[in-house]
């Protein structure tokens, strides 16, 4: 586990609303673009007290590639003027989301020239009729030329694919997967599409435009992702998250998913710092007054328990292969061992996990529940 | 007391008997016109919106015939159904005559028969109505014919009109004055006042409805009340209009109001004599018969914080439901709750209804049960109306469960279907006989319990909706019973537990696993879900494990809405009732349970 915080960025511009998207994303021309940077700046350039050092910036959105690379440069430059980016020995990995059109040769010179080391391509599928159906801008020839560039460039690339679409078969959702290694990028992410509320997705899923996949279908699509995946060299290392190498695995976001400390500039970005979380207004036109008054774009914040501490450890460590080590749960293990006792009896039996010394681990059945895990265990 | 008269309405439902009163008060200016509305004798909500008439009510109205005499008329409002038939006794002995309503268009119905009897045997003088003459498809001269078949009254004495478009309300009320008698009675006897129905005012207390046969009743009187020899000061008299009216006294022959510092409808027993403390009748009237509660079941609060507020509900209640009876229970999955004996169905429904309405109390209620009867092999005796208490199978000698008599109108084509209806609910003695021409009257004795179960629902899709259904109680008749318990991963659900008897008992099981499979979420692991008699299965279900169980992304730092999520679903799961390991949600015992009700 790294020590040192991650910053995070939040770039909230697209250049077309995903109707699947609830993130915190808007439109918004060259002009509103400029004026966020500017804010986004003055953000960085504010006093964050402890907050120095980082060894992982990540740039998220929203559709930072689209940003405008002259911004992009501008944002890079004023975090490395405010704050120490590496710890001097190893310099810090920089990622950046990017969407497939975004990605030219040209651009690609430009963010490797900027530090971005790291590409988060937001292919979602190669195939058009589902392109189409998330929305998406690009098409699948577009995306497998992002991909070929950024790893020409020498970036370390990741891609999001998205599964469980309606009337989508494992078949079409394995050829997905099988253009994918083939492209042999460093790291996959496949996420479940999830009807979030107040999408437009939602509301055709409530009109019965289409039907989400059944339970069962889905939980053979997230096995049929490991298994696939893991046999072509891509093993998980978190429930939806796979990598060729433990080096091309996504620091930043392990970093969430470990209980790191983490620094979020932007609207609606999320910070923490191993005992509090603080978020920022998540309206751009808000944060951007607040910013602009010399004010603090803080929305809200919450200081947690030690039971909230340690539920989060164990909903986010039940994720990963590596799982859980109770003793950083800020409990005492035995005690908490004792109190599930037949619990862990029943899951270790039913090979959801097993108990090594201190530690829970699950297995992929434990992974692909994690959430139910963490709900049943009683501390 | 000569221009006294007393009378009630008698009909079937939907019949028109609740717009008729309302004509009949309006005529007479029983209410200012901008102080009215519908069904008006009707004061709870639940009576209003279904049309219903629960409990008994009376109003004094004023009306000038055409003789010139004015009249005080005392209508005296009777539920109609078979639920509350103890009530429509006691109003119907108030009175000395009825108004029978019959549907121009529906004709004579089961309970337009079971009620012209109960009034036959209270001597009760008829006058035969048939109502709702406006609309298109009534046939006045076929009613008129079935009054005479069927019923056996004069046709010539019937009155036609529309209480709905206010045709012949004056012929109705002169029928009144001229063919019903005056009361009889003896303002000097010694006093005899039949308390026939007890409402609950929240300053008042207890607001009794009383009819004086003999006698007079004044404030300030020492009063006693027979049945259970308690006496009281008679604080306030008087006539019942919208409003109560005071006076000095009621004679004979009146019908109005007592209050005398009574708490709790409970104190006092419904169809009990007031009789002078010092001057006592020498014997009480006739008319008490203890309301006796038929059907069973347990209510739980959803939550069981409300528990203390269902207490107090239930309380409430009983001030105004004397028949409503309830005593603690308490349930391995459901928590602490109540044990309720109802009238029947309608009447569990009502006070179920009541419960939610007016104290917004969410409840689950058990199975409903029937009161049975056991002869041990050690010859005692026990009643059990909770599978919880059912004994040991093998100290049982015999059982007996109670049997009704049902009367079931309809036309002649349905005939075949009922009667398989009849006998797929083990009715005996199932037999028909022609009313008029195409009109069948089927009896059959069937078991309590089979009633219980969607029968009436059954009755009503299978004639669609021609059939209708009156019953009586009748007598306990030996049964052979099982007690089936419903096993979720081997163990039992005490609350979804039910006597049933044994031919019934597969198909109920099978009925209660099936919902049980679609209503409990799936699980980490398997789910067995089995009917059992004792140790032997008679029916299973299961539920498949899911297999995946967790959020696709969680990335972004908003960690915290996960985890609230997550404790939130933490939270809803305590609230769930654990079986055998299993999490079972409310919403799967509602949807087993509420099947069970027929509703």
């Amino acid at each position: 586990m790294s020590i040192s915080p991650g910053l995070y960025l939040h770039v909230p511009f697209c250049s077309a609303i995903c109707p699947y998207c609830d993130f915190a994303v808007t439109t918004g021309g060259e002009k509103r673009r400029e004026r966020f940077t500017r804010s986004l700046i003055r953000e960085i350039a504010r006093d964050h007290g402890p907050w120095k050092a980082f060894d992982t910036v990540y740039l998220g959105g929203g559709t930072p590639s689209g940003l405008g690379d002259e911004r992009l440069g501008r944002i890079l430059e004023a975090v490395r003027e405010a704050l120490t980016i590496g710890d001097g020995a190893t310099s810090a990995v920089v990622s950046i989301e990017a969407n497939p059109e975004d990605v030219t040769e040209a651009s690609a010179r430009v963010w490797s020239r900027l530090g971005i080391d790291r590409l988060s391509l937001g292919v979602q599928s190669f195939d058009a009729a589902e392109l189409k159906f998330l929305g998406r801008r690009h098409d699948p020839v577009e995306a497998r030329r992002a991909v070929e560039i950024g790893l020409g460039a020498g970036f370390v690339v990741s891609m999001d694919l998205i599964y469980g679409l309606p009337h989508q078969s494992p078949e079409s959702w394995q050829s997905n997967l099988e253009i994918a290694v083939d492209l042999e990028p460093h790291h996959v992410s496949c996420y479940q599409l999830t009807v979030e509320r107040g999408t437009p997705f939602a509301k055709q899923s409530r009109q019965g435009d289409w039907a989400e996949p059944d339970d069962d279908s889905l939980a053979e699509f997230l096995y049929l992702t490991h298994e696939f995946l893991g046999a072509a060299g891509y093993p998980a290392y978190e429930v939806s998250n796979f990598a060729r190498a433990p080096e091309t695995q996504c620091a930043h976001n392990r970093k969430y998913w470990e209980g790191a400390s983490y620094l979020g500039l932007g609207p609606s970005a999320h910070s923490f710092d191993g005992r509090s979380r603080w978020w920022n207004q998540r309206s751009e036109a808000v944060w951007q007054l607040k910013v602009e008054a010399g004010r603090s774009p803080e929305a809200g914040r919450e200081r947690l328990s030690d039971r909230e501490l340690a539920l989060e450890r164990l909903m986010l460590g039940l994720r990963t292969p590596t799982g859980v080590d109770l003793g950083a749960l800020g409990l005492d293990p035995s005690d908490l061992l004792a109190a599930n006792r037949e619990l862990f009896e029943r899951f270790t039996r039913e090979n959801l996990l097993r108990i090594d010394g201190d530690r829970l681990i699950p297995s992929l059945d434990g992974m692909a529940r994690a959430d139910a895990l963490a709900r049943s265990i009683e501390f | 007391m000569k221009n006294i008269r007393n009378f009630c309405i008698i009909a079937h439902i939907d019949h028109g008997k609740s717009t008729l009163a309302d004509r009949l008060i309006q005529r007479c200016g029983g209410v200012a016109e901008r102080e009215f509305r519908d069904q008006i004798l009707d004061s709870m909500d639940i009576e209003r919106e279904r049309g219903i008439t629960i409990k008994s009510n009376t109003i004094s109205l004023d009306y000038r015939a055409k003789d010139g005499i004015e009249y005080q008329l005392n209508l005296i409002d009777t539920p109609g159904h078979v639920d509350f038939s103890h009530e429509v006794r006691r109003s119907l002995m108030s009175c000395e005559g009825a108004l029978l309503v019959v549907d121009a268009a529906q004709g004579v119905e089961a309970q337009t028969l079971a009620n012209l009897y109960l009034a036959l045997e209270y001597d009760l003088e008829i006058v035969p109505v048939v109502n709702k003459i406006d609309l298109p498809s009534a046939d006045v001269d076929g009613v008129l014919e079935e009054i005479q078949e069927d019923l056996g009254l004069d046709p010539f004495d019937a009155v036609q009109c529309s209480a709905k478009k206010g045709i012949g309300i004056d012929e109705v009320l002169e029928a009144v004055v001229t063919k019903l008698p005056p009361p009889k009675g003896d303002p000097e006897a010694p006093l005899q006042a039949l308390i026939f129905d007890a409402q609950y005012d929240m300053y008042r207390g207890v607001v009794l409805l009383v009819r004086v046969k003999e006698g007079t009743i004044r404030t300030g009187q020492k009063a006693r009340l027979m049945h259970t020899a308690k006496d009281y000061v008679i604080e306030e008299v008087g006539l019942r209009r919208i409003e109560r009216v005071k006076r000095k006294s009621l004679e004979a022959g009146d019908v109005g109001y007592v209050i005398a510092g009574i708490k709790a409808v409970r104190e006092i027993a419904i169809g009990d004599t007031i009789t002078d403390s010092e001057r006592p009748a020498a014997e009480a009237l006739a008319g008490y018969k203890e309301a006796k509660p038929v059907v069973f079941s347990s209510m739980y609060p959803i939550s069981s914080d409300d528990y203390p507020d269902l207490t107090k509900a239930l309380d409430k209640l009983a001030l105004n439901d004397a028949a409503l009876t309830f005593e603690k229970d308490s349930s391995v999955a459901l928590g602490f709750g109540f044990r309720c004996g109802f009238l029947g169905l309608l009447h569990l429904e009502v006070v179920q209804e009541r419960l939610q309405r007016e104290y917004g109390l969410s409840l689950l209620l058990s199975a409903p049960s029937v009161r049975y009867r056991m002869e041990l092999v050690d010859g005692t005796e026990v009643s059990i109306d909770n599978p919880a208490l059912y004994p040991d199978p093998t100290h049982i000698e015999q059982a007996y469960e109670p049997y009704i008599k049902a009367s079931i109108l309809m036309p002649e084509r349905y005939i075949g279907a009922v009667m398989e209806l009849c006998r797929d609910r083990r009715g005996e003695q199932t037999t028909f006989s022609y009313l008029a021409v195409g009109r069948v009257e089927l009896t059959s004795e069937l078991p309590l319990a089979e009633v219980l179960f969607d029968f009436y629902d059954r009755l009503k899709s299978l004639t669609q909706g021609y059939g209708s259904f009156d019953y009586e109680v009748l007598d306990r008749r030996p049964t052979d019973l099982v007690k089936v318990d419903i096993l979720v991963n081997d163990e039992p659900v005490d609350a979804l537990s039910q006597l049933v008897h044994r031919d019934k008992a597969r198909g109920r099981a099978l009925h209660y696993c099936e919902r049980l499979a679609d209503t409990i979420p799936r699980q980490q692991f398997k789910i067995k879900i089995q009917g059992v008699i004792g140790g032997k299965v008679i029916a299973r279900s299961t539920i498949n494990p899911y297999r995946k169980d967790v959020t696709a992304k969680c990335y972004g730092g908003d960690i915290t809405r996960k985890r609230k999520l997550l404790e939130k679903q933490k939270a809803g799961k305590k609230k769930m009732m654990v079986v055998g390991s299993v999490e079972i949600p409310q919403s799967a015992f509602i949807a087993v349970l509420k099947s069970d009700a027929g509703s």
